[in-house]
């Protein structure tokens, strides 16, 4: 009996052969179908972060030349729908989101050295003028929506001497929301540069599945269990969230799940039915479902929901949820498909 | 809160059972090299987030396990002693030097000021300087810093590579010369893991005088973005170096390199085999006893062995998250992966899985 089962173990893991070991140069019609409509359904995303991120700038430029409450305000809301549209596409690693490290230009995270509020004062503080160029060289950290969310809700920084619309805050917050929009401007471009190559390398497939369940494991483990306190010092704390400033940690996991879902769940359904498992594809579908319907009543700043208990409750159920989809396709749909992402795999040493 | 019971339940029946699943009759062959102790060290992911650093006995028994504080990548055997040095992951700020009989911890030692360690290192042949890869952060200079185990591991020299992001060292065998990978990837520990100069790296593969510190050859690849990240030395001196590519995924260049009597030549596998390998290899070892040597790679999750004279491959499986390669007596080679899996691998045989443990191994194993 034992040799049975380790002859079976065996089988099943020395000779589990992933999707990308396709014969040589002859690209699979149907895989190459999967990634026609992830190319497609991505792009759609990244249009609609190009949108978002042009009307951020644009509403950013017009409060500073006139500064009003509610052109603040408008500002914040528009800030808000661009990094939505950014956790949307946020799991997609691969492509042209990697040329110039723009995944991290978007959004430099995590920051336990809170590099985001020293470099602001740096910058705020230096004499040289505050420019594209400037904010260019200044690295990612100064260059994404974590600058533009302490620009426009940091509390300490509204309370300060600089707080918007002082003139540098304004130079700065321009920039920075210009350089948004133009990396998902060329970031949408450049995806549509890359159809040819996408559809063409049927590695992709696997890059492309890998990306999700990289995505599920980020949202699960360090955008939920490490602030809940679940892992490492086992502590609660907002500060290991993102988006923590402007309160908008649990939006941001809203969109990341509904991103996951419009622009990757389309087509590995379809992979999966192929594969005969339609029961795992209904029931990853379902489970996106159950994930999303904690929103909207989740959807609120976290640090209130860690300090009390009954708030807390609503974390542990959205945890529970979303631990649920991570399983069903980092675990179940991963093994039935041969895709791994592992503890050496994902490391880049 | 069913659901949270039940797996926190589950990873703790993982952390506590040291059960090995081993079939009767395959019990782990002798490891290959004279000097090398008959055990493996390597560093452990257990459940939790928390790291260690073990050693496996040739029955496959878990002879030692002891607890580090961050996770660690690799290290080596100090020659002529019961003692084994583990560098922390990049960004490494120490490396701890253990008892290799009892696991007992010896040293922790700090990485300088400014500095900190790759996860790789190599001894002397006598045994007493430790020469560790280093990034001096700020500037980006990559450096080998020189310990001297003698005097409880007091820091003993610098030697500048005049480059960026070393990773794997290793030494010649005729004792005098280190072989450093020379990956050319900038990184700072403040920004994570972000590969800051990815349009601008110069790796190389380098060799280096020991004790001068003088650059003896620099050997670029035929790309400036296939990383030179690991590097390893048949006893008759010929070195191979396995690359990671930091291009795009459906360009596949050749990720092995070849030097012997003053050439270096990359060996090309095909498209078809640099895919499996996902452009990505993460452990490279020549084995002592014959001409075959074998890469692992956990990004292709491929594992393969070729004939290091004619490139020819003789061996490949897949094997899910592979990274660490140990050659063994014999001419087989032990391959062991991040879901704890150790596999045996040789020449005209098909790959044979002799144990499966609660860890994750990681990179390599020593």
């Amino acid at each position: 009996m034992t040799r049975l089962t380790l002859t079976f173990l065996l089988a099943s893991s020395v000779a589990a052969s992933p999707l990308m070991a396709a014969p040589a140069n002859t690209v699979d019609r149907q895989t190459a179908e999967y990634r026609k409509q992830w190319h497609s359904d991505i792009l759609t995303g990244y249009q609609n972060l190009a949108t978002q991120g042009q009307t951020l700038a644009n509403q950013a430029a017009g409060y500073c030349q006139a500064p009003s409450p509610e052109g603040f305000e408008q500002t914040k809301q528009a800030w808000l729908e661009a990094f939505l549209a950014w956790q949307e596409v946020r799991f997609v690693d691969f492509g042209p989101v990697e040329q110039g490290n723009r995944a991290w230009q978007f959004q430099f995270w995590p920051d336990p050295k809170n590099l985001v509020a020293r470099k602001a004062s740096y910058l705020l503080k230096d004499e040289a003028q505050i420019t594209p160029e400037k904010v260019s060289e200044s690295g990612v950290a100064v260059q994404g929506f974590p600058m533009a969310e302490y620009l426009l809700y940091d509390q300490a920084f509204a309370n300060g001497e600089e707080a918007l619309p002082a003139g540098r805050s304004c130079k700065l917050l321009v920039a920075v929301t210009r350089h948004i929009a133009d990396n998902g401007q060329s970031l949408a471009n450049d995806w549509q540069g890359f159809q040819s190559n996408y559809l063409g390398s049927d590695q992709y497939t696997d890059t492309t599945i890998r990306s999700a369940m990289a995505g599920l494991e980020i949202l699960e483990e360090r955008r939920l269990a490490t602030p809940m306190g679940l892992r490492g010092n086992g502590k609660r704390s907002v500060y290991s969230a993102d988006a923590w400033r402007s309160g908008a940690s649990l939006a941001a996991m809203g969109a990341s799940v509904q991103g996951i879902k419009q622009s990757f769940l389309p087509a590995f359904s379809k992979l999966l039915t192929d594969r005969k498992q339609s029961d795992l594809a209904e029931h990853i579908a379902q489970q996106f479902d159950e994930v999303l319907a904690n929103f909207p009543e989740v959807d609120r700043p976290m640090a209130p929901l860690l300090a009390d208990d009954n708030g807390y409750k609503l974390l542990q159920s959205l945890y529970i949820d979303l631990t649920q989809l991570t399983s069903l396709v980092n675990d179940r749909a991963a093994v039935e498909l041969g895709v791994v992402r592992g503890f050496n795999s994902s490391d880049g040493d | 809160m069913t659901e949270l019971t039940r797996r926190s339940l589950i990873k703790s029946v993982l952390a506590g059972s040291a059960a090995i699943t081993l079939s009767g009759c395959t019990l782990l062959a002798r490891k290959a090299g004279g000097q090398s102790p008959q055990q493996y060290t390597g560093a452990i992911g257990l459940p939790d987030n928390r790291f260690a650093v073990g050693a496996i006995a040739p029955d496959g028994k878990m002879l030692w396990q002891s607890p580090v504080g961050a996770r660690c990548h690799s290290g080596c055997n100090r020659p002529n002693t019961a003692q084994v040095v583990f560098f922390e992951r990049r960004p490494g700020w120490a490396f701890y030097v253990f008892n290799s009989e009892s696991g007992d911890r010896l040293h922790r030692i700090e990485a300088a000021e400014g500095e900190h360690f790759v996860g790789h290192g190599v001894f002397s042949p006598d045994g007493r300087f430790l020469y560790a890869p280093a990034n001096r952060y700020e500037p980006g200079e990559g450096i080998i810093a020189v310990y001297d185990s003698q005097r409880g591991y007091q820091r003993a020299n610098t030697f500048e590579l005049n480059g960026i992001g070393p990773h794997q060292i290793t030494m010649h065998p005729d004792g005098q010369t280190l072989i450093v990978g020379l990956g050319g990837i900038r990184t700072h520990p403040d920004y994570d893991r972000i590969k800051l100069n990815l349009p601008t790296m110069k790796p190389a593969l380098v060799m280096m005088d020991r004790l001068s510190g003088e650059v003896l050859a620099r050997l670029q690849p035929s790309h400036h973005q296939l990383s030179t990240r690991h590097v390893d030395v048949a006893p008759e001196g010929t070195v191979y170096a396995g690359y990671q590519y930091q291009g795009p995924a459906h360009e596949l260049p050749p990720l092995v390199a070849r030097y012997r009597n003053g050439r270096y030549e990359e060996i090309d596998f095909g498209e078809t085999v640099h895919r499996e390998l996902g452009n990505y290899i993460a452990s490279i070892v020549a084995h002592p006893e014959n001409d075959l040597v074998a890469i692992a790679s956990p990004i292709g999750g491929t594992a393969l062995l070729f004939n290091g004279h004619s490139g020819e491959i003789v061996a490949k499986a897949a094997i899910p998250d592979c990274a660490g390669v140990e050659a063994l007596a014999g001419g087989d080679f032990l391959v062991s992966s991040g879901r704890g899996k150790l596999v045996r691998m040789g020449k005209g045989k098909p790959a044979e899985e002799i144990a499966g443990m609660p860890v994750q191994w990681d990179h390599h194993l020593v």
